[in-house]
């Protein structure tokens, strides 16, 4: 009887905790819940769940490092004691010079890197001095494609699977090529550029499926997430992320936590007649799973245009979350972050799987440091909020209530059409931005590297013609206080507090990387590749490269059982834009409002597209 | 004749010739003519092998360049076509900035004008068939007003968007310069 | 009263053509709406009360002229400090005429007070959302619902249901227009970056015209619009079908229209539901067919003005958006014969 009254107490501390600010308090956990997880370090903090995160076996198979998404490295050589040592092994020029938003990937002696439009995918031979080129794979994507990408014709990474590297190339096309040989397996168009659709992100690949999703929520397109077969590169189901219950396979699975997203066919029900048909939802960022439960988990990106009065409702089911079983794609359940966005604010960020300390036990939760400004933790079996805290400074929302689920807005930042609405923060690229955050089992912190930005927002009318933009704003955007554009936090989500900080001059665009060593490593747009020590934040070792970074950092044990960092600097993606496009900064709309923003960064750094690793010397 | 005489008829004359130095520019709301004008690639500016001598500046481009109602309309047109969508106010974004002096395909009027209607291979779509080429010359002028080329008294002095860029009545007049900087 | 103010002697009719509209639109016509109702007895109260006062001030004045002449004429009087003495009925002829004046003005305030009152409380419980956003030159028409699945996007022509309070909020999306329909409301401007908002409560069904009053432009003249008040079942069964797609085309020439206008320019602008058109810079054309008139009240609805105006605009409407394309005839004939499908 105490117990579940000590438990019953503690779910409503938590739960009043979440709504107040400030509120540091641990719930209350009798001794004894902790018995089976005493012999593990961090027993009282967040552990990622053992089948989604297996041991680490110096490998780097998959852009997120393994299917709970937490970008930790179990290699500990290098450590704040030694890193000042740290020093470069060798470089190898991709060729390119768009933003290079892709980690490396490291399988058994073998590195593979793919490059920006035009998607080359290299294999360097790490078994040999100075990294050899294997092999050049060159898919040939439509040229065209580069004028219906809105944010820089970036690929956010392969994956590696059973002897196959797995990407997608901007015209629309998911690839699978031999790990060793280089030849193509098979090749599936599944996005059409004339619609404005293309693909950039990191498929992922589970249970014998490959999941793909499309972009283009800009451009006035309808989004959908899909999963091929592995082996014969056939589709298996798609189901996109507006229209009627059968499109996106909503059937009898299908329980949403929330009342709000519950109802039939809300996918046309919440939009105009026929706008859901051009309502964006597209499935850019990143995907994870649980092999558990057989279920994926993946962000929705904005509904178009962004001008809100041409799409009054809820807009149904775009910038939420999904869960949905791998082989069927049918929907478990959904939650829906900002009902009818109204500031671009895509949930597509990383979705980081943990187990956290609750009552008697741990909770299977997920973390989510999203767009809009919150850092959510939900639990991934049903989708319930268990806390949403600002990460960063937010004032176009008030909060959510945990009660409905419901994000509660400011009325005084509602963008109304043929009015410019002023100093809306988070920003459109939001808080934090596809960029993943990195989780430490160790710590038990979340290190978030992300955006301190805020704009001005004018809505105008937006034209409908396939295959040209739909977004009808001017935007313009700026640092938000403080003046600093950016900043890598560490945060722990048990505590709902930020640890430490760095304020960065630019925004922090480019991934995270979390070792066993105690190092956090992350790069900064003019160039910096920094580690930091993961308890402190204190800066331990930088190193200046040829290019802006905001590729993902990564760790592998090579050949020789060293531990190797390695990262791409190659300067882009949305932020970058005015290096990489070469847009000129007299224009502070450009690039979605983003020129405005970081009007210095040609100054401060160059396009280019080098890989940089690292090392220890011997 | 009386000085008085012909001092009324000089200053009769000198009226007449100064009333008739008064052009103003004409707004026609059909094109001259109707139907396909847009010549398809020619460009001064390639190479024109064997002494070929480069094609003139069509003679429909007076029609167009420097008239401030095209130079109005491109500017509706330039909205409402979704031109700003990924060109911004000139500044760039999926589409090379339009308010420099660099054209990788040519900063002249019917350069332009083809630009549009041809579509280029790099992504800039084909409007041959979604747009007349009355329209296709109004946005081809409204962009040269974006690089300051036009003469000041025929551009826009305001967008009908967020200020944002320096009003193109404001702005410094550029030459148009042909280079390709940026990398494929 | 008020028929009498009908005589046409007063007012100047305003026809259209073949239209089947009243013979005139009148702000004087009486009883179509509550606040024209309204407006009408309220200004029948001000003339009443002014035509008094106006008659007494002449007969004053005349009198007064009468009354100096008659003096002047009787004979020769020297000053002798008789200007001094008021006459006997001055001072209370004054206090009442002031009197009578307050009276009056108050009689006048009242009434207006109570008019305004009695519009605003017909107005207080609107039941149907309309938004009106004006172009140059034509109006742009949102039904707004509960259900946002039922918005409904229409052009130049508005449906009231009779006796229902509609309001109509009102966008610009260019310079200041202003919404007039005479026979029921007054004038509100369309300002750009501003919301403003008009209460209709239609009392009788019928087809009543309505046009920009505030100039906008060279084409301000022809930016006209339709209003037809029905009966809410005629409303509601109007709306179902205006929400309905447009219907596909079952003749070739009609499909070959389709093709042109979803594959040529015309989808650049216009939209219709059901088919890839999306363009928003123009009408909306899915129910085209079933308007009254072509490009806000420019020309009678007929298969032969359809013609006129999508073969040469630029003739009939200089200046206004829609270019000439300059069409081979077979695509006229088949893109008219598509139009005229949508109905």
């Amino acid at each position: 009887m105490r117990r579940v009254r000590t438990a019953l107490l503690s779910l409503a501390a938590v739960t009043t905790c979440a709504v107040m600010e400030g509120c540091n308090k641990n719930p209350a956990t009798p001794a004894s819940s902790v018995v089976q997880s005493a012999a593990l370090p961090g027993a009282n903090h967040a552990l990622p769940p053992a089948a989604a995160a297996p041991a680490d076996d110096g490998n780097w198979t998959m852009p997120s490092k393994n299917y709970a998404a937490t970008r930790f490295s179990d290699l500990n050589q290098i450590t704040p004691a030694n890193v000042s040592k740290l020093g470069l092994a060798f470089t190898f020029s991709t060729a390119t010079t768009h933003g290079y938003e892709a980690p490396p990937l490291v399988v058994n002696g073998t590195m593979y890197l793919i490059t920006p439009f035009p998607n080359y995918v290299y294999a360097l031979d790490l078994t040999k001095e100075g990294a050899p080129t294997k092999w050049v794979f060159k898919p040939k994507p439509l040229a065209a494609s580069q004028g219906v990408a809105c944010c820089d014709t970036v690929n956010r990474g392969a994956v590696y699977d059973s002897g196959k590297i797995f990407f997608n190339t901007l015209d629309g096309r998911t690839i699978a090529i031999d790990a060793n040989s280089g030849q193509q397996v098979w090749a599936t168009q599944l996005a059409d550029i004339q619609k404005g659709e293309t693909i950039t992100m990191a498929p992922l690949v589970a249970n014998g499926k490959v999941l793909v999703g499309n972009s283009g929520g800009e451009m006035g397109v309808r989004g959908w997430i899909a999963a091929l077969d592995e082996g014969s590169g056939k589709l298996a189901w798609r189901a996109f992320n507006t229209g009627p219950d059968k499109d996106v396979l909503i059937g009898s699975r299908f329980h949403p936590y929330y009342a709000m997203d519950q109802g039939k066919d809300l996918g046309v029900k919440s939009w105009p007649p026929d706008a859901w048909k051009i309502g964006g939802g597209t499935v850019w960022g990143w995907v994870s799973y649980d092999p558990e439960t057989k279920l994926i988990f993946y962000g929705v990106g904005n509904p178009g245009p962004w001008n809100p009065d041409q799409r009054p409702g809820d807009n149904k089911w775009t910038t939420g979350v999904f869960a949905r079983d791998v082989d069927t794609g049918q929907a478990v359940w959904f939650y829906q972050t900002t009902p009818h966005d109204l500031f671009d604010h895509d949930d597509i960020n990383e979705i980081i799987l943990a187990d956290i300390p609750w009552g008697n036990g741990r909770r299977p939760v997920m973390f989510r440091p999203a767009r809009a400004g919150f850092f959510y933790v939900q639990d991934r079996r049903t989708g319930q909020v268990l806390s949403a805290t600002p990460y960063g400074y937010v004032n176009a929302y008030k909060g959510v209530d945990l009660k409905s689920g419901m994000m509660i807005p400011n009325q005084d930042k509602d963008p109304k059409q043929g009015r410019v609405t002023r100093d809306i923060c988070p920003a459109a690229p939001g808080l934090k931005d596809w960029n993943p955050s990195a989780f430490s089992p160790q710590t038990g912190l979340v290190y978030i590297p992300h955006n301190n930005l805020c704009m001005d927002f004018g809505a105008m009318q937006a034209n409908y013609i396939a295959g040209t933009p739909y977004v009808g704003a001017d935007v313009k955007m700026y640092a938000g206080p403080g003046g600093n554009r950016g900043a890598l936090t560490a945060w722990d989500p048990i505590n709902r507090r930020k640890v430490w900080e760095i304020p960065e001059d630019l925004p922090a665009w480019s991934p995270a990387l979390a070792t066993a060593g105690g190092l956090v490593f992350y790069g900064t747009m003019d160039g910096w590749f920094k580690a930091v020590d993961a308890r402190t934040g204190k800066l331990v070792w930088k190193f200046k490269a040829g290019s802006g970074i905001i590729g993902q950092p990564i760790s592998y044990r090579g050949p020789d059982g060293r531990q190797y960092i390695a990262v791409v600097a190659g300067v882009g993606g949305w932020a970058g834009a005015v290096v990489s496009a070469k847009l000129d900064t007299r224009d502070p709309t450009g690039a979605l409002g983003f020129t405005n923003a970081v009007k210095d960064l040609p100054m401060k750094t160059t396009a280019g597209g080098m890989l940089y690793v690292f090392t220890l010397p011997r | 004749m009386s000085s008085r005489f012909l001092a009324s008829v000089l200053l009769t004359g000198a009226t007449a010739l100064a009333l008739a130095a008064c052009d103003r520019e004409e707004r026609h709301s059909r094109a001259k003519p109707i139907g396909e004008t847009i010549p398809a690639g020619e460009s001064p500016d390639t190479i024109w092998p064997g002494g070929t001598p480069a094609p003139a500046l069509d003679a429909r481009a007076k029609l167009y360049d420097n008239n401030s109602p095209a130079i109005a309309e491109g500017q509706f047109l330039y909205m409402k076509m979704n031109c700003v969508g990924c060109h911004f106010h000139g500044g760039g974004g999926m589409g090379p900035p339009l308010m420099d002096d660099e054209w990788r395909y040519g900063g002249r009027i019917d350069q332009i004008a083809s630009s549009i209607a041809e579509g280029r291979p790099n992504g800039m779509p084909a409007w041959r068939t979604k747009l007349t080429d009355d329209q296709i010359w109004k946005l081809a002028a409204y962009v040269r007003s974006l690089s300051g080329q036009p003469s000041k008294d025929a551009v826009s002095s305001r967008s009908e968007s967020m200020s944002a860029t320096t009003p193109q009545s404001l702005t410094p007049r550029e030459p148009a310069h042909t280079s390709d900087t940026a990398q494929q | 009263m008020t028929r009498l103010l009908r005589a046409p002697a007063l007012l100047t009719p305003l026809l259209l053509g073949a239209c089947d509209y009243q013979s005139y639109q009148s702000i004087f016509s009486g009883d179509a709406a509550t606040e024209v109702h309204q407006f009408n007895i309220l200004f029948v109260v001000f003339l009443v009360v002014c035509a008094v006062m106006y008659l007494l001030v002449l007969i004053f004045l005349a009198t007064g002229i009468l009354r100096a002449r008659r003096a002047s004429e009787a004979a020769n009087v020297v000053e002798s400090g008789r200007h001094n003495q008021s006459h006997p009925l001055m001072r209370s002829g004054l206090i009442a005429w002031g009197a009578l004046v307050s009276v009056g003005l108050v009689a006048l305030a009242i009434a207006s007070f109570f008019a305004d009152r009695s519009m605003a409380q017909a107005a207080a419980h609107e039941k149907l959302s309309i938004t009106v956003t004006a172009n140059q030159w034509w109006w742009d028409v949102q039904y707004n619902s509960g259900d946002v699945s039922k918005t409904l996007r229409t052009a130049n022509e508005l449906h009231l249901p009779v006796g229902v309070p509609v309001r109509i909020t009102l966008h610009s999306n260019d310079v200041i227009h202003s919404f007039w329909v005479p026979s029921l409301a007054g004038k509100q401007d369309l300002i750009p970056g501003r919301e403003n908002d008009i209460t209709i409560v239609p009392q009788k069904v019928g087809i009543y015209r309505g046009q920009c009053a505030e100039f906008c432009g060279t084409q301000h003249a022809k930016m006209a619009f339709v209003v037809n008040v029905d009966s809410y079942a005629d409303f509601l069964k109007w709306w179902s079908h205006q929400l309905q797609p447009a219907a596909a085309p079952t003749t070739p020439l009609a499909q070959a229209g389709y093709n042109y206008v979803t594959q040529g320019q015309c989808s650049s602008c216009h939209a219709i539901a059901g088919t890839p058109a999306g363009g928003t810079v123009g009408p909306d054309l899915t129910h085209f067919a079933s308007r009254r008139s072509i490009a806000a009240g420019t020309m009678p609805m007929s298969e032969g003005n359809i013609y006129g105006w999508v073969e040469d605009p630029q003739s009939i409407k200089p200046g206004s958006h829609m270019p000439t394309i300059g069409m081979e005839p077979k695509d006229l004939h088949a893109v008219v014969a598509y139009l005229e499908t949508l109905r």
